[in-house]
């Protein structure tokens, strides 16, 4: 970020006594109790797994469109939330039923309308000159409105979840399935040797027998309603981000003088989801239905929750798959040419605004998936969006803004840091010293521990 | 004849446009006319002792948005920490002052002061002060969206320093029995008398702004706003400016929290979120951007909309603070698309 001073050699010393300070502390801590300092360690990497998750989508975002998206924490708590809609009968009692029709149908617009744009953008072009662009529109409203009504009815039956979803799951599995296949063939030379439309053709229909398995097993087992109710909240939180860019983010950018205007408005977002998700689900908290993983572990003198390795591990595969995504697809390659020069790129020939717009559907994805593990860990309230969206902030301006190793990095630091931070004082101090170690950081580092090239 | 109808008709069909141009033109005026009614309106309808409530509730939020506005509007930073400010004003006030009453938490002696009003005010603002002045000096080396992120920070260590400081603050319960003002023994329990007093309090915070946005101080203040960096090649140092505004408007700020605290006669942490600030923040943008007219006239719409959305039929009592936030949301999202600079702003974001 250039527009902070790098910092002088006064500060910088001040800066490296600082830090010396507080390892001589942790250190004095852990030689004391070790046990206690894995208990601390192993419970910071857990929560640190959730920051690094908000960091990774959010430094994506940020380093692509350079504003902060404040919509982003509503993505988490839309997450957190929307399991909680689908799976309500399995932790509350008869009585309350959060179903709303107005949510659903409003829903199942923001998913007809993200369909509509996605094929309009992908095949209009291409379709225009072979049919009349009449039937091509009125092709891809239909399915549109297709999308629409499928996603209502998924929201209005949560307890035939795991029957319903099969079609989207055999989607996403063959999309996911194809797509690898395809990649694995081109890379060991079936691609390149003229035969590459029958290596689509192949990975296509592997793909499809793979997903529709996939499918049709999920669908034998109701267990599975929960992690598939994961699936969904995390591509509605998705869609309604790509639809908000599309939407609305994308005209204010048209005029918008300044990063503080984007952030005003996406406040206003912020607002406004935050009052609907007190107006439909109530302001108290909620639990959400126990997954896998409540088995107690022990290492050392230190126990924890299965479930806290599973965080962990997940953390570590979203940095695998954004890093592949970005580094090494031909998609990464343009979102990378945007967060560099967005006019540039616009002059070259990419579509920056379909671009961004997927941009966003990822990012979300990353902050209503940690919103998920947050809300399977302790429970979901409508003002968790907010403090998620801090931590996941906080946690990329440490790593590093607009860097995925200086994110899942400063994820982990922020987590460990605020454990070892409140050893001493009590819990609920926690967010103090988070904010302590940023304005640190901001001081001393304000590019963060590994700062983008 | 014929000329002079056509005239007429010509005339007559520009007036839609015409009054549009007007409408965004002389946005300000018009929205006066419009909010100042309204506000006449209701407080006739409803009665002298809603009318005293409502001023005083508009004063305090009048001042906080004057307040923020010398932060926002004229020096461009944005700010989301007032709300800590607001609430270590009404805190102090209410630790100095409240009554001998409620002298144990859970087995530990709270001190008790005691304090009159007057006395804890002076005390309630200086702290302000010097809390601004420590917080400002790692502060105002930021701007733009960092400057976010730590006020941000700010504001929920506030918070937190509330619920859990415990000794102090009572925790979530609050303090109560937060006596009236009183000076030379007579005490201001009459509520228009107290409005005055406000009132008062808000003319002198009004006069104040108005003194530094119209100096030579204000004008390096709007100069930072514009271009930081030219402002320092000049010689300025801006963080010092943007210290100074800082530390003058969280005193503000803490003026009006006094004021709530001894208003309402308790105060616990639930004041003092960080939605409230959001939502000063959209007060001061929705009013308008380096405009102090602007700023008592969002704190006043802001008033009404409150007020206001608790007589729509059909909503749930419940749901009044959600509708309330939804809609500012909705303002906020709505001015950014088409007019930056909130009613009668002279800042464009």
């Amino acid at each position: 970020m250039d527009i902070l001073s790098r910092p002088g050699r006064p500060t910088l010393i001040l800066a490296i006594a600082l830090t010396l300070l507080a390892v001589a502390y942790i250190g004095w801590k852990v030689t004391e109790s070790p046990d206690q300092a894995l208990q601390f360690t192993i419970t910071g990497l857990n929560v640190g797994a959730v920051y690094a998750l908000l960091a990774l989508g959010f430094t994506l975002v940020y380093s692509t469109v350079w504003f902060f998206d404040l919509y982003y924490g509503a993505a988490a708590a839309i997450g957190a939330y929307f399991v909680f809609y689908l799976r309500a009968g399995q932790t509350t009692d008869a009585s309350y039923d959060p179903a709303n029709i107005g949510l659903n149908i409003a829903l199942g617009a923001v998913v007809a309308g993200v369909t509509a744009w996605a094929l309009h953008t992908a095949f209009f072009e291409r379709m225009q000159g072979r049919y009349p662009p009449l039937l091509v529109r009125a092709a891809y409203l239909l399915i549109a409105v297709g999308a629409g009504g499928y996603t209502t009815i998924l929201l209005l039956y949560p307890d035939n979840l795991h029957q319903i979803a099969a079609p989207l799951i055999t989607l996403i599995s063959t999309a996911v399935i194809g797509t690898v296949l395809y990649w694995a063939l081109g890379r060991f030379g079936f691609g390149s040797t003229g035969s590459s439309r029958l290596v689509t053709i192949f990975s296509a229909v592997i793909g499809l027998v793979a997903g529709a398995t996939a499918a049709i097993a999920l669908a034998q087992t109701p267990e599975s309603r929960l992690y598939i109710s994961w699936l969904v909240s995390c591509l509605l939180a998705g869609a309604v981000s790509l639809a908000l860019y599309r939407g609305l983010y994308a005209f204010i950018l048209l005029r918008a003088r300044s990063t503080l205007i984007m952030l005003v408005a996406t406040l206003g977002v912020l607002l406004t989801i935050t009052a609907i998700l007190v107006m439909v689900f109530s302001n108290t908290t909620h639990p959400l239905p126990a997954s896998f993983g409540n088995n107690l572990l022990t290492l050392g003198g230190a126990t924890f929750k299965e479930f806290a390795l599973f965080a962990i591990g997940s953390a570590f595969l979203g940095f695998a798959i954004l890093w592949l995504l970005i580094r090494k697809s031909p998609l990464g390659k343009v979102i990378r040419a945007i967060g560099d020069d967005e006019q540039v790129a616009r002059v070259v020939g990419i579509n920056t605004t379909a671009i961004i717009a997927i941009v966003f559907f990822i990012g979300a994805m990353y902050a209503a998936f940690a919103g998920i593990l947050t809300g399977q860990d302790i429970a979901i309230q409508p003002r968790m969006g907010l403090e998620l969206l801090l931590k996941g902030w906080i946690a990329s301006v440490v790593g590093g803004i607009g860097n995925l190793y200086g994110a899942i990095l400063g994820g982990f630091l922020l987590g460990v840091v605020e454990q070892f931070g409140i050893w001493d004082i009590a819990g609920e101090w926690q967010d103090g010293v988070a904010l302590i170690l940023l304005i640190v950081f901001l001081s001393f580092w304000p590019r963060g521990i590994i700062p983008r090239r | 004849m014929q000329i002079r109808q056509q005239a007429i008709s010509r005339a007559l069909s520009q007036l839609p446009q015409a009054l549009l141009l007007s409408l965004r033109n002389h946005l300000e005026i018009w929205a006066t006319v419009v909010v100042v009614l309204a506000a006449a309106s209701f407080m006739l309808s409803r009665g002298t002792g809603f009318s005293i409530t409502l001023m005083t509730v508009f004063a305090i939020w009048a001042m906080l948005a004057v307040s923020l506005n010398l932060v926002l509007g004229y020096t461009g930073l944005l700010s989301v920490g007032h709300v800590g400010f607001y609430g270590i004003g009404a805190y102090t006030v209410a630790a100095l002052t409240a009554n001998p009453r409620q002298e144990l938490l859970e087995g530990e002696i709270i001190q008790i002061f005691a304090w009159p009003f007057f006395a804890a005010l002076p005390v309630a603002v200086a702290l302000c002060g010097v809390v601004a002045f420590v917080v400002g000096v790692a502060f105002s080396r930021f701007r733009d969206d960092v400057y976010v992120l730590v006020s941000f920070g700010f504001a929920i260590i506030a918070y937190n320093v509330f619920v859990n400081w415990q000794w102090v603050t009572r925790g979530p319960f609050g303090i109560h029995q937060i006596p009236k003002p009183a000076i030379f023994g007579y005490t201001i329990n009459d509520d228009l008398e107290f409005l005055v007093l406000t009132l008062a309090f808000l003319a002198i915070v009004v006069g104040i702004s108005w003194l530094i946005v119209t100096s030579s101080f204000g004008r390096v203040l709007k100069a930072v706003r514009e271009d930081e960096d030219a402002i320092e090649v000049f010689g300025y140092r801006s963080s010092r400016y943007k210290l100074a505004i800082w530390v003058i408007s969280a005193m503000m700020a803490g003026l009006a929290g006094a004021m709530l605290a001894t208003y309402t006669s308790f105060v616990d942490p639930n004041s003092f979120i960080l939605l409230e600030s959001i939502l000063l923040v959209a007060i001061v943008i929705l009013g308008g951007l380096a405009s102090i007219w602007g700023s008592l006239l969002g704190a006043l719409a802001f008033v009404l909309l409150e007020e206001g959305v608790r007589f729509v039929p059909f909503l749930p009592p419940e749901h009044v603070g959600q509708v309330r936030q939804i809609i500012l949301g909705t303002l906020l999202v709505l001015l950014m698309l088409f007019r930056p600079q909130g009613v009668a702003g002279r800042f464009k974001l």
